[in-house]
């Protein structure tokens, strides 16, 4: 009998293409927007999580505000004072400059920083080229590690920078020759996908040498390396606690991906919630329409109803037909909604850099389909029900 | 043949019947009304305490004028409607007592009903169409086939089993329709004008499959209002305004394919 009432609802459906297509529109949308935000949600969790764990461990970022004259440069005294924790510190000063190739005039960030720098600043990965060693640090060797956005702007490109002299321009007007020793692969992933970062890494004494003005043993920025077993907010908080002992709290900035990505994750769950709304809205509308066809096709085929009854179909069955037929219009409108979402996330990871984890769980679209049949027999039961209360006779006289 | 005994239309009395055929009441009412309430609350009076007996194995015609309530009769006799007030026993089961399953589980298995307007499903096939009461009876598919099968063979259209009814001309569609009420191997046939859209010449063959079932000892009772059609059965019931008004045997029945009635006799 089940399978029996499959098949009337099929050639129900087939016999009336067009209306059957326009009314599962509404539970295609619906069903596609709700899987669509849930697996976007995931997919870019997923490609966050993945660039963590590749960064292969976790970081704050301290540095003073710029903004405000009164926040004075780290000294290495507050170095030493948050060596104590488990952390390892980057030193690092940073400058504006001109820099100079051929033809190009370019405002470069220069930052003086230590040999060790791509061991504890993990987002440092060299394209092409070395970074600058021990030697060249201690020396204060005039070599340069230019960001890809930098190579890009002076020379065209990472492959035709490397080797080639750059001069850098102070605002006294003191100029120095350098000579590019390696470029810096783009940030990658979500953290650096949107940043257009024009900068140089020095070693420290060259930027001292080279930079007038500049006082030994203070620092702008102090990028912070920590194990990826080790607790990073209680680390923030010691970090702190003890900065805020050594001058003013407002006088500088922590910063850590863990913080970004929560605020990324934050404006994903919004976008989510506001997708799904909008989901839900038209899983509603779309309701509304399988409610409204079925009563369409109820009273069209009363005087189907009306022989099936004559011919000995109980209330029951009657009442499973017509809701087997909702149910079939809603999972079909499921199922497209669910392949137009798949198709639709395929587009979004080939087309977004840093989404490159393509997932779908199975429970994604066991909910929508679980979704899409609940539509179908909330909106179905009514006009099954008409439909099956419906007296034989009164519906075989109908005209 | 002419034997069958009429009901007084009033007082309601159960007179004894006996016959050719065992003599068995397989359809026993007595004081049917229907009343219809139109709106603005006019009432109709359909039936106004109507008394019939059918005996097993009998070829009976109901004929009356319009809005004589004939159509009513033969509609809560198919339990496909329930009299306002009265008795009607079917096959020995008072059918008022019945709830909504038990009703329609006796359409399914006690009657066959044929329809003027044949009122076949257009999608399926004759060959579905029969055994769509069957599958409301919840036999398995190799046994409706089969049964649907034989219903049509039956008819004469074992070679259409797989025409739709748009493939089908009116004779064909009304020899479906009887095959799906033959199917079920009911009690009692009922037909409502089963030739009224039916050129004479094919209304004469669907006749002929009539006086042929009713040979084989099935019980049939067909409303017309053409004396022609009527001529074919063992009786005639006249109704007029709601009750029975005569019962009269027929004494020579018109038999299919010849033009001059028949001799009686079976």
């Amino acid at each position: 009998m089940l399978l029996e009432n499959l098949k009337t609802a099929l050639e129900a459906l087939f016999g009336n293409r067009l209306r059957s297509l326009l009314t599962l529109s509404g539970v295609v949308i619906g069903v596609f927007a709700v899987t669509t935000t849930i697996s976007l949600g995931q997919i870019a969790t997923a490609g966050i999580t993945g660039e963590l764990q590749a960064f292969g461990a976790q970081s704050l970022f301290v540095s003073r505000i710029f903004d405000d004259p009164t926040s004075e440069p780290f000294s290495d005294d507050d170095i030493d004072a948050l060596s104590r924790l488990p952390i390892e510190i980057l030193r690092q000063r940073s400058t504006n400059v001109w820099a100079v190739a051929d033809e190009e005039r370019v405002r470069l960030g220069l930052n003086g920083t230590t040999a060790n720098a791509p061991q504890i600043d993990r987002t440092i990965d060299l394209d092409r080229g070395r970074f600058f060693d021990e030697g060249d640090a201690v020396r204060g060797a005039p070599v340069i590690v230019l960001s890809a956005d930098a190579a890009e702007e002076l020379y065209g490109g990472a492959a035709t920078a490397v080797g080639r002299e750059l001069v850098i321009e102070t605002s006294g007007g003191n100029r120095s020759f350098y000579t590019v020793i390696g470029v810096k692969k783009r940030i990658s992933g979500a953290l650096g996908a949107f940043a257009n970062d024009l900068s140089g890494d020095v070693p420290l004494e060259s930027l001292y040498r080279d930079v007038p003005g500049l006082t030994r043993g203070r620092y702008d920025f102090m990028p912070i390396t920590i194990a990826l077993d080790r607790d990073a907010s209680a680390i923030e908080r010691q970090v702190r606690a003890i900065l805020d002992r050594r001058r003013d709290p407002e006088s500088y900035q922590i910063q850590s991906i863990e913080g970004a990505l929560s605020l990324f994750n934050t404006i994903t769950v919004i976008l989510q919630a506001l997708l799904g709304g909008i989901g839900g809205i038209s899983l509603l509308v779309g309701g509304i329409g399988i409610l409204n066809i079925m009563l369409v096709s109820v009273t069209e085929r009363t005087r189907e109803i009306g022989l099936r009854k004559a011919l000995g179909a109980k209330p029951r069955t009657i009442l499973q037909q017509f809701l087997i037929e909702a149910v079939v219009l809603t999972v079909i409108g499921g199922l497209a909604g669910v392949a137009l979402s798949i198709a639709s996330l395929w587009a979004v990871v080939a087309a977004v850099p840093f989404l490159d984890v393509f997932v779908l769980n199975p429970w994604v679209i066991a909910l929508a389909l679980g979704v899409s049949v609940a539509t179908g027999v909330i909106f179905g039961v009514w006009p099954a029900r008409r439909a099956a209360a419906l007296s034989p006779i009164e519906a075989l006289r109908y005209e | 043949m002419a034997d069958a005994v009429a009901t007084a239309p009033a007082p309601a009395t159960v007179p004894s019947v006996a016959g050719p055929h065992g003599g068995d009441t397989v359809i026993a009412a007595r004081g049917l009304r229907k009343t219809y309430v139109l709106g603005g609350g006019v009432e109709v009076h359909a039936l106004r305490g109507l008394d019939l007996d059918v005996r097993r194995g009998e070829y009976a015609a109901i004929m009356g004028p319009s809005g004589s309530g004939k159509s009513t009769l033969l509609q809560i006799l198919g339990c496909l409607d329930l009299p306002t007030s009265g008795s009607y026993v079917l096959a020995g089961d008072e059918v008022a007592t019945l709830d909504e399953d038990a009703l329609s589980t006796i359409r399914n298995q006690r009657i066959g009903f044929v329809f003027q307007a044949y009122n076949l499903l257009g999608r399926a096939t004759a060959l579905d169409n029969v055994a769509l009461p069957l599958l409301y009876r919840g036999l398995p598919l190799r046994e409706r086939r089969a049964r649907a099968l034989e219903a049509l063979e039956r008819v004469g259209l074992g070679d259409r089993t797989h025409h739709r009814p748009n493939e089908l001309s009116g004779g064909q569609k009304q020899r479906v329709a009887i095959a799906r009420a033959l199917a079920t191997e009911p009690d009692i046939l009922l037909a409502d004008e089963p030739t009224g859209n039916l050129d004479s010449r094919t209304g004469d063959e669907i006749l002929g499959l009539f006086d042929d079932l009713h040979q084989e000892g099935r019980t049939i009772l067909m409303v017309t209002h053409e004396s022609d059609v009527a001529e074919h059965c063992e009786r005639i019931i006249r109704i007029r305004d709601g009750v029975v008004e005569a019962s009269e045997a027929v004494a020579q029945r018109r038999r299919p394919g010849h033009a001059e009635p028949a001799p009686t006799g079976a």
